[in-house]
């Protein structure tokens, strides 16, 4: 049970907090993985129909994934960290 | 009322040794009391310095009482010995119904033996204290309040000498109480030089935390003085903190509920008298034309709106950010004026926000793989009050073995759910709630907790499957012949 004056000595000591991924490349990969996700949603919608639809299935998953990170990305540009 | 002390481990064994003040009474005498009062707005300090001599060897415990009127208008305690920085523990008594006053110990850091002194400064804030007379006043006229306070310093020990000085802002004083029949002096109880209103000096003065005196010799002395600066005073204050690890950003709200508690408006406001008034630079006290807060360093996207929208009528000047943890004083200015003055007895409400980037803010050890924060508990509002606060931390999502520290502690705590965007399960949301708080709490509320690396991945997944549905839709939606006619 730690108290307010060691959590503050341990406040100052550690090392400051850093994101994953630097903030100042966020807009650059938000319009990269958006502009993917685009892309890949736009093949997507031009393959055959298939009994077993794997190639639809994988690049609908990619775009997903890719799209994803990209919103994320896109919110935090905007203003709106979530 | 949040007081800045921590409880001493000597509290709980002290509650069964210490039974009530007339056995600590023949431990410490007090050699002289000067109790210093300075009037203010909303806020009144007071410094009473006791000049203390123990009369048995060891005695490091003395005991404080503070009367029920004072008690219930006092927002912050703390003492000290005289030119030591250190804050010395103080423990709490609570109220006691035969003496009927609050009783508070102070353990000296070191004990006293016979006949050996110690010079403990001990310094209260009082929020609500003082109230407008006349109760209105018209655009034009001047503003003066009323303090009303016990004419003597109450001690469970004897008090050689005590005196009680009381300093108004400005020399215009109007009246001051001339209390009649007392007994501890033969001189004239008060005396007035400038702007310094002292009564006393009261000689010999028998142990006075108990009923009969307070009954018999205690005396109410009120001050009617003049004031020029309006009284702030924000009925209502809900603070959020929203930490954000994917934007690297801490993101605080004030909502504000904004009251002038001077002398209500008689008549009416005439713009045009408003206009005379300020183009002359002679705008009268009790008007709030606008206020300077000073922000934290660093901060961008500040937003200042109201019920009606964006108020244009700021002007915000930032400063560049200070490393987490450091005590530089830079701070940002904001200057920001209401849509109109707030008169005596008027309201504002209004929201101030802005995002400031985490690492100021955060630490992070990689020893135990928690997230340490500290938050301040309020922005800086030099000589307002704030009856009510609600301050929440909004940690963010998938958030685990949290723990909080608050500077003082807090009426009452929980932890909720909250949800905003891109949320699946919420994020955990510390709510902390707080009465009259002046401007002397300035602590940092310090929050620790860790966050799993999968839950870092929670959002950019929740919108992967929303994605994944929409294509799911699309691809059974493709296999759908909607043709009238087969081809």
């Amino acid at each position: 049970m730690t108290d307010y004056a060691s959590v503050q000595a341990l406040h100052k000591s550690t090392s400051a907090f850093s994101p994953y991924i630097p903030l100042s490349l966020l807009p650059y990969i938000a319009f990269l993985l958006l502009g993917a996700t685009f892309a890949l949603a736009f093949y997507f919608s031009t393959l055959p129909n298939e009994k077993i639809p794997a190639r639809e299935l994988a690049v609908a998953s990619t775009a997903s994934l890719l799209g994803g990170f990209g919103v994320v990305a896109m919110f935090c540009t905007a203003g709106v960290y979530v | 009322m949040p007081r800045h002390w921590r409880a001493p481990l000597s509290l709980l064994f002290s509650l069964f040794v210490l039974p009530i003040c007339t056995s600590a009474a023949n431990s410490f005498e007090n050699t002289a009391i000067v109790r210093t009062v300075e009037l203010g707005g909303a806020l009144v300090h007071v410094t009473t310095t006791y000049a203390v001599k123990a009369l048995e060897d060891g005695s490091s415990v003395y005991t404080l009482a503070l009367g029920e009127q004072e008690h219930a208008r006092t927002s912050w305690l703390e003492a000290k010995l005289k030119g030591q920085p250190g804050l010395l523990p103080l423990g709490d008594f609570g109220y006691h119904p035969e003496s009927g006053v609050f009783l508070y110990t102070v353990d000296l850091p070191k004990a006293l033996d016979t006949n050996g002194t110690a010079n403990l400064v001990v310094e209260t804030v009082l929020t609500h204290a003082t109230y407008p007379w006349p109760r209105e006043a018209a655009q034009k006229d001047p503003q003066s309040l009323k303090y009303s306070t016990d004419l003597f310093v109450i001690s469970p020990y004897k008090t050689a000498v005590q005196r009680t000085k009381i300093r108004s802002p400005t020399p215009t004083v109007h009246s001051y109480t001339d209390p009649e029949d007392i007994e501890f002096t033969t001189d004239s109880v008060v005396t007035k030089s400038g702007a310094t209103i002292t009564y006393g000096p009261f000689y010999d003065i028998p142990p006075s935390a108990t009923q009969d005196f307070v009954d018999a010799k205690q005396k109410q002395i009120t001050i009617h003085y003049d004031y020029e600066f309006p009284i702030v005073e924000i009925t209502k204050l809900e603070r959020t903190a929203e930490i954000s690890h994917w934007g690297a950003n801490l993101n605080i709200e004030n909502k504000i509920d904004l009251h002038n508690a001077g002398p209500r408006l008689k008549g009416h406001f005439s713009r045009l008298e408003h206009q005379t008034q300020s183009y002359f630079g002679r705008t009268s006290a009790h008007i709030l034309p606008g206020m300077n807060l000073m922000l934290p360093p660093g901060i961008h996207s500040a937003y200042y709106v109201d019920q009606i929208g964006n108020v244009s009528t700021s002007h915000l000047r930032t400063v560049p950010s200070v490393p987490k943890g450091s005590n530089a004083n830079s701070y940002s200015l904001l200057e920001l004026r209401p849509r109109y003055p707030v008169l005596g007895g008027w309201n504002y409400s209004f929201t101030l926000g802005w995002d400031s980037p985490l690492e100021d803010y955060a630490g992070y050890d990689s020893a135990t793989g928690k997230y340490v924060v500290g938050i301040p508990l309020l922005t800086p509002m030099p000589t307002a009050v704030v009856d009510e606060a609600e301050i929440k931390i909004i940690l963010p999502e998938g958030a685990t073995d949290i723990d909080y520290f608050p500077p003082y502690p807090a009426l009452s705590e929980s932890i909720t759910k909250h949800i905003t965007y891109l949320d699946t399960i919420g994020r955990p949301q510390i709510t902390l709630k707080y009465r009259d708080l002046t401007d002397k709490h300035t602590g940092n509320i310090y929050v620790t907790y860790k966050v799993p690396f999968r839950a870092h991945l929670q959002k950019p997944l929740a919108v992967a499957t929303a994605f994944i549905g929409v294509f799911i839709v699309a691809l059974a939606w493709k296999r759908v012949d909607i043709r009238i006619r087969r081809k």
